[in-house]
């Protein structure tokens, strides 16, 4: 068990070592005038510009600046943002937009976790009835109907009808004006959620102990809470650490369509403005993010239910 | 014992007996199609989508005016749905009934063949990530690279770095969408390439390529067709996604990204900009995935009787 752990630790870092250099490596295929602010861009002359690069370390060869990444990165040092808050450091400026993005995600998952699996209890209940055919209609338009429309449409009601403000603003009626990207963000993950719950419901319903259960006399409320409930939560839990995680990343879609100034339109903001330290360091950050998700999830898996051995199931997931 | 005599001579042959013992006449291509007729609504759906898919091409040229070339007015704009303008006009006054059906066709096509490369690649490397087992270290590792980091993450650094065309987009959407694919395919190949079946037909030397076609695939045409299901309104989405960000396709051309995009500001006010686009690409994806689930559940063998 430690050594399975300490390998799939080994081989996360060795993936998130590949996406850094990799994502290093485009970065410097870019012109270098990428590499000053646009201030900077207008006022250098030629050769400034060159003895900027030079004292930057710029023109070094590649080997040489990679190294020189990979030192920085194990230390801590990100650099400095060039373009997007010219010469703060890059932490700092990621710092300030994390908050938000969990902020408004924690919420997010809180809710959709918990009325998700409620649905998918109810749909399991009443299978083939009414409630469950309203669920599974739910999640088809959920999946096929392509989220922008779907926010536009929540947009229109929640802002026409509802009259909940239309974009975020964090000076006045902040918390009103979370509903509408809270709730764009808990359309999707509420149908994922329930769906799950649903399909690992059915599947335990079906399985013999719980006509023992029956036979035993059990009310079919107990059957379902203390047996399938529970078993069917196992796998569910799987994705509950990347999913918490990935709160952090923000999401890209809702938080430009409510102007939410969260993590997700930083990385737009950063690759539409060529500030390369920022990509680079974000990049890095959902790596570590998706890696570290996924470990943790098996690992929960194992903790709360102890005939799960990872070892054996080694590889893809 | 004293009849042993009887128990082994010779049977003539009969055919009566011959049908007695021998299998019914099993077709996997018609159990599937006579499973998938038998639902009527997914027959429907699937009816809905062929319609909305050919009148994607004939209500452009049914139009009045050229989708590329579209004059702006600022007469002419938020005219509401008249007999001129069908689907009323923009805020700068172009005609909404070009513009929408060209962006689902827009749409369609992208997604079309995104899901034909995505297939293309992904049955390949699944096979081979199946089938060689020294290849498996090396695919599962790629595997996680590409699927750990957001698929945006790298459709954007593309669009930074090599530019934003139809073409380009199509590309890094297929080289990044053939991941679940793959996975799928090489995972039923893990499963049935030893089931004993197969290795009762191999020692009976049949040729690998008929195991492939007769004991496999039809175990992955279904899954196959499931990702397509999903693909294609995925595809649909993710191209909303990224010109709504100004990632996707170029401003001028009208796809449903830029659409939305454009009416972002107004459609508070003129419902109609968002209704239009809403109601066909809704029809398109809806009907599309409930057809695709139809048809992969009928392409399951399991479910043949």
């Amino acid at each position: 068990m430690v050594k399975y752990t300490l390998k799939r630790l080994l081989h996360g870092i060795i993936t998130v070592f590949i996406i850094a250099t990799v994502v290093f490596l485009l970065m410097r295929m870019l012109p270098t005038d990428y590499f000053f602010t646009e201030e900077q861009l207008m006022k250098f002359t030629d050769q400034q510009k060159e003895a900027a690069l030079n004292a930057a370390g710029l023109l070094d060869p590649i080997t040489e600046q990679l190294g020189r990444f990979y030192l920085n990165t194990v230390k801590g040092d990100f650099g400095i943002s060039r373009r997007l808050q010219a010469g703060q450091p890059v932490v700092k400026v990621i710092g300030q937009k994390v908050a938000i993005s969990t902020k408004l995600g924690v919420v997010a998952l809180s809710i959709s976790l918990v009325l998700g699996v409620i649905m998918g209890i109810i749909q399991t209940v009443k299978k083939d009835k009414i409630p469950d055919h309203i669920g599974t209609a739910y999640t088809v338009f959920v999946n096929s109907v392509p989220h922008l429309v779907s926010y536009s449409l929540i947009l229109a009601f929640g802002s026409r009808v509802l009259n909940f403000p239309a974009i975020y603003s964090s000076r006045s009626h902040t918390i009103l004006s979370c509903v509408l990207p809270v709730t764009c963000l808990c359309l999707t993950s509420i149908a994922g959620y329930g769906l799950w719950t649903r399909r690992y419901m059915v599947d335990e319903l079906n399985k013999d102990y719980i006509k023992l259960a029956k036979v035993k006399g059990l009310s079919s409320r107990q059957i379902m809470v203390k047996h399938i409930l529970k078993n069917a939560f196992v796998p569910l839990a799987q994705y509950l650490p990347l999913s918490f995680l990935e709160t952090i990343g923000g999401s890209l879609l809702v938080e430009r369509f409510f102007s939410v100034p969260g993590m997700g339109p930083l990385l737009t903001d950063a690759i539409n403005r060529y500030d390369l330290n920022v990509v680079q360091t974000l990049v890095i950050f959902y790596a570590v993010i998706g890696v570290l998700g996924v470990f943790l999830g098996d690992i929960l898996m194992m903790i709360i239910d102890p005939r799960i051995k990872l070892a054996d199931r080694e590889g893809v997931r | 014992m004293e009849n042993e005599d009887e128990l082994f001579y010779f049977v003539p042959y009969n055919p009566e007996h011959a049908e007695a013992i021998g299998s019914e006449n099993y077709s996997y291509w018609k159990s599937v199609f006579r499973n998938f007729f038998k639902k009527k609504v997914s027959v429907i759906m699937l009816g809905i989508f062929l319609v909305v898919f050919i009148f994607t091409f004939i209500a452009l040229s049914m139009s009045k005016f050229d989708p590329l070339n579209l004059k702006t007015n600022s007469d002419l704009s938020f005219t509401k749905p008249n007999q001129e303008y069908w689907f009323g006009t923009d805020n700068i006054g172009r005609d909404y009934w070009s513009q929408v059906w060209y962006a689902t066709r827009i749409s369609i096509e992208l997604a079309g063949i995104v899901a034909l490369g995505e297939c293309l690649i992904g049955i390949t490397i699944g096979l081979i990530w199946g089938y060689v087992r020294k290849a498996d270290g090396f695919f599962t590792e790629l595997y996680n690279i590409i699927y750990n980091v957001p698929r945006i993450i790298y459709l954007t650094l593309i669009a930074l770095v090599v530019g934003r065309s139809f073409w380009i987009m199509a590309f890094s959407l297929m080289f990044f969408g053939w991941l679940p694919m793959a996975r799928n395919v090489r995972n039923l190949v893990f499963m049935y390439r030893d089931r004993e079946y197969n290795l009762a037909s191999r020692c009976l030397g049949t040729p690998i390529h008929r195991i492939l076609l007769k004991n496999i695939l039809p175990y992955l045409v279904s899954v196959i067709i499931l990702r397509l299901a999903l693909s294609i309104p995925g595809t649909i989405a993710t191209e909303s996604t990224l010109s709504y960000l100004g990632l996707g396709l170029d401003v001028n051309t009208p796809s449903l990204g830029i659409l939305l995009r454009n009416a972002r500001t107004y459609f508070l006010d003129f419902p109609y900009l968002l209704v239009f686009p809403a109601i066909n690409v809704s029809i398109i994806t809806v009907a599309f995935y409930l057809a695709g689930n139809a048809f992969s559940d009928a392409a399951d063998p399991k479910t043949h009787r």
